[in-house]
């Protein structure tokens, strides 16, 4: 499965993905991150593990987005390969979504503010 | 009323009703050794005799078989050599035998009676004929009142010998008439058979055929189907000899074309493994000329081998044709040979591949029709469709004066046609001319199968020198196109497959992504507008950033769609 886990950490949601997300896997995506976003105000999206992604995994994120932005909650992406920025950037996306290198730059930046 | 010598009285009126009933069973009956049976039975009641025997003439051994025996003790099976016994005398010397006393008659066979216990005292034996031909002889033995044969009984027996006779005539002709109807339904059921091998006329197709046997069944056969990627895959062999071996040979042959031509995009692989095929299995001194070939609509190019073939034409209307001679021998006669490929590309042209029946076809006793024949023929349909073209040129063979010799099949493929199908991209033809069929898989088309299609297509990516970035590229084009036509060319609930071609391009690769679907109106599919910011649409876009060429190319209705995507190495 494409969702790894969800932790939870000073305030903060995290949503653990990994492997291929395509097609097949972007409706679990879709629904673990709108899950999320129903449970706590900032949600962390850990792409560390993920390996492919492509136009569906990409829209599950942009609908979460509208999602958070809709209801004044914080959505963020946490260690995005160069594999997976390559696609962000293809969708010019990404200077839409806050992005933070690791956890840790995350939970520095606190919420609310930009990721770069 | 009649008296024999005998005593006893048979009416007229009783010979009569037997002849009538002897007549009858021979008229209701179509079967040989029924008729000899019947013939039997009623001579013994007519003579009132103790035995009986109808022997016929086998004329495969040339001696007597008996045929039918009636009596104490049955002598059916046994022969007797012709000229052989009273009743081998009978037929050779073609008359009437009355021997009293055999004991007395040197020529008595007596094998018979010593095998059978039975005594014989006297015999009558009559020959049978058909017009002048002998076929055999009744004999009838000791009349049942121990009195000898009177010149009656002679009479009667040659009347009833002769009407036998011709009884038995009836049935064998009977016999033969059912035989050769039922080689004849056999034939033209092969040859109903053999016709569903040809592959159905299809008017959306460049390429079209023609087959007339000379006889039931052909010993030539052409075949064509389109691949996934839209190429087409087309055969023309004629196998040596006509009949039904020559058409079971062509049976096997085409059916190995059309399996192994589904997987093996190289024409003279292909050949070669035929003939291997071939050489192992099939019985001495049959062989197979045979051209195959590879057909792209899309850019006109044109790959095929020739085993031992008559030379393909390539002609323009009313300017001339050039030809390609055949530098292999025919499939099935050396095992271990390389089959030589050529390439052409077809410029608007006809490319033409016949069997020697249509260039052998004369007019009175000299001149032979020829390719030459052939080109001038075409001139004469030029702008009819195709198939009606080929049927010109069987009326105008079929005409006067012309005489076939052998079956006639034609196979035409014109590249002209295909130009108004296939809108030519200028780019891709010149990438197809240089390109090299890697692999093609078919997956269904179904979300989790995606995974298992990025992995090949990266170690082709790997192995075609690009970046690590362009091969992730590569997997996400073809990705993204596959979800396109899972989502929206078969949509919800529909089923169908997905083919991905692969080739290698001097400096690049070539995909080649078909569904089977209802068209797609191309004209309806564009990447969103990007500072939308929504989920969907997306994927037409990534195409189009990551690949360097990517085109649809129109294929005929029903066919699907093909989606041709190029991705080039960056020139440093």
């Amino acid at each position: 499965m494409a969702v790894a886990g969800i932790t939870e950490s000073e305030g903060r949601l995290i949503l653990a993905l990994e492997g291929e997300i395509d097609l097949e896997q972007a409706g679990a995506v879709r629904r673990a991150l709108l899950d999320a976003l129903k449970k706590g105000r900032t949600v962390l999206v850990d792409l560390s593990q993920v390996t492919y992604i492509d136009s569906s995994g990409i829209a599950s994120l942009v609908e979460a987005l509208q999602v958070a932005k809709k209801q004044k909650s914080e959505l963020a992406l946490v260690a995005v390969s160069q594999r997976v920025r390559r696609v962000l950037e293809l969708a010019r996306l990404d200077k839409v979504f806050q992005i933070h290198p690791d956890l840790a730059a995350a939970t520095a930046a606190g919420a609310g503010s930009p990721g770069n | 009323m009649l008296q024999n010598n005998a005593g006893e009285t048979t009416t007229e009126a009783d010979e009569l009703r037997l002849a009538a009933e002897l007549s009858r069973s021979f008229a209701s009956s179509d079967n040989v050794d029924a008729t000899v049976r019947i013939a039997l039975g009623n001579v013994m009641q007519l003579l009132k005799v103790e035995a009986g025997s109808l022997f016929l003439v086998d004329e495969a051994a040339g001696d007597l078989v008996c045929r039918a025996s009636l009596g104490p003790n049955s002598i059916e099976g046994l022969r007797v050599p012709a000229g052989h016994g009273i009743v081998g005398r009978s037929v050779s010397e073609d008359r009437i035998e009355a021997v009293e006393d055999v004991s007395r008659d040197a020529g008595f066979f007596a094998n018979a009676d010593a095998t059978s216990g039975f005594v014989t005292r006297s015999i009558l034996c009559a020959p049978m004929k058909v017009g002048k031909k002998a076929i055999g002889a009744v004999e009838v033995l000791n009349k049942q009142n121990g009195h000898p044969f009177d010149l009656r009984d002679r009479d009667m027996l040659q009347v009833m010998g002769n009407a036998a006779a011709l009884a038995i005539a009836n049935a064998r002709l009977a016999d033969q008439l059912v035989e050769q109807e039922r080689i004849k339904r056999e034939l033209e059921l092969a040859s109903e058979i053999q016709k569903s091998l040809l592959p159905p006329a299809d008017p959306d197709l460049p390429i079209q055929g023609i087959n007339r046997p000379i006889r039931e069944v052909s010993g030539d056969f052409y075949d064509y189907f389109t691949l996934p990627d839209g190429v087409i895959a087309f055969c023309l062999g004629d196998v040596s000899g006509k009949g039904m071996n020559a058409a079971l040979l062509m049976a096997k042959t085409a059916a190995l074309f059309r399996c192994l031509g589904k997987t093996i995009r190289a024409p003279a692989r292909l050949l070669s493994i035929l003939n291997r095929e071939i050489c192992e299995t099939t019985s001495r001194g049959m062989f197979v000329t045979m051209l195959a070939g590879l057909y792209d609509p899309a850019s006109g190019l044109l790959r095929f081998s020739n085993a031992g073939h008559l030379p393909p034409i390539v002609r323009k209307p009313c300017a001339g044709f050039r030809s390609f001679e055949a530098s292999a021998p025919p499939l099935g006669i050396l095992r271990d040979i390389a089959f030589p490929e050529e390439t052409v590309r077809l410029e608007n042209e006809m490319f033409l591949v016949f069997s020697d029946g249509v260039t052998e076809y004369r007019y009175g006793d000299k001149e032979e029709l020829g390719p030459e024949g052939i080109d001038m023929l075409l001139n004469l349909s030029e702008g009819k469709p195709l198939g009606e073209r080929l049927e010109d040129i069987l009326k105008e063979l079929n005409s006067g004066g012309w005489r076939a010799k052998d079956d006639i099949t034609l196979l035409a493929i014109d590249d002209s046609l295909a130009g108004q199908i296939w809108r030519r991209v200028p780019s891709i033809a010149s990438a197809e001319s240089r390109s090299d069929f890697l692999f093609g898989l078919t997956i269904p088309a179904e979300a989790d199968r995606l995974k298992l299609m990025r992995p090949v297509l990266a170690a082709a990516g790997k192995a075609a020198g690009f970046s690590d970035v362009e091969v992730a590229d590569l997997e996400l084009a073809a990705t993204e196109a596959a979800e396109n036509i899972i989502l929206h060319a078969y949509g919800q609930g529909q089923r169908g497959d997905i083919t991905l071609a692969v080739h290698r391009l001097e400096d690049g690769l070539m995909l080649r992504i078909r569904d089977f679907a209802p068209k797609v109106d191309q004209a309806k599919i564009h990447p969103r507008p990007l500072d939308e910011v929504r989920p969907g649409g997306l994927g037409t876009h990534f195409i189009r950033a990551v690949m360097d060429d990517a085109n649809f190319i129109p294929l005929p209705d029903g066919e699907g769609n093909l989606l041709e995507l190029v991705k080039r190495r960056k020139k440093d």
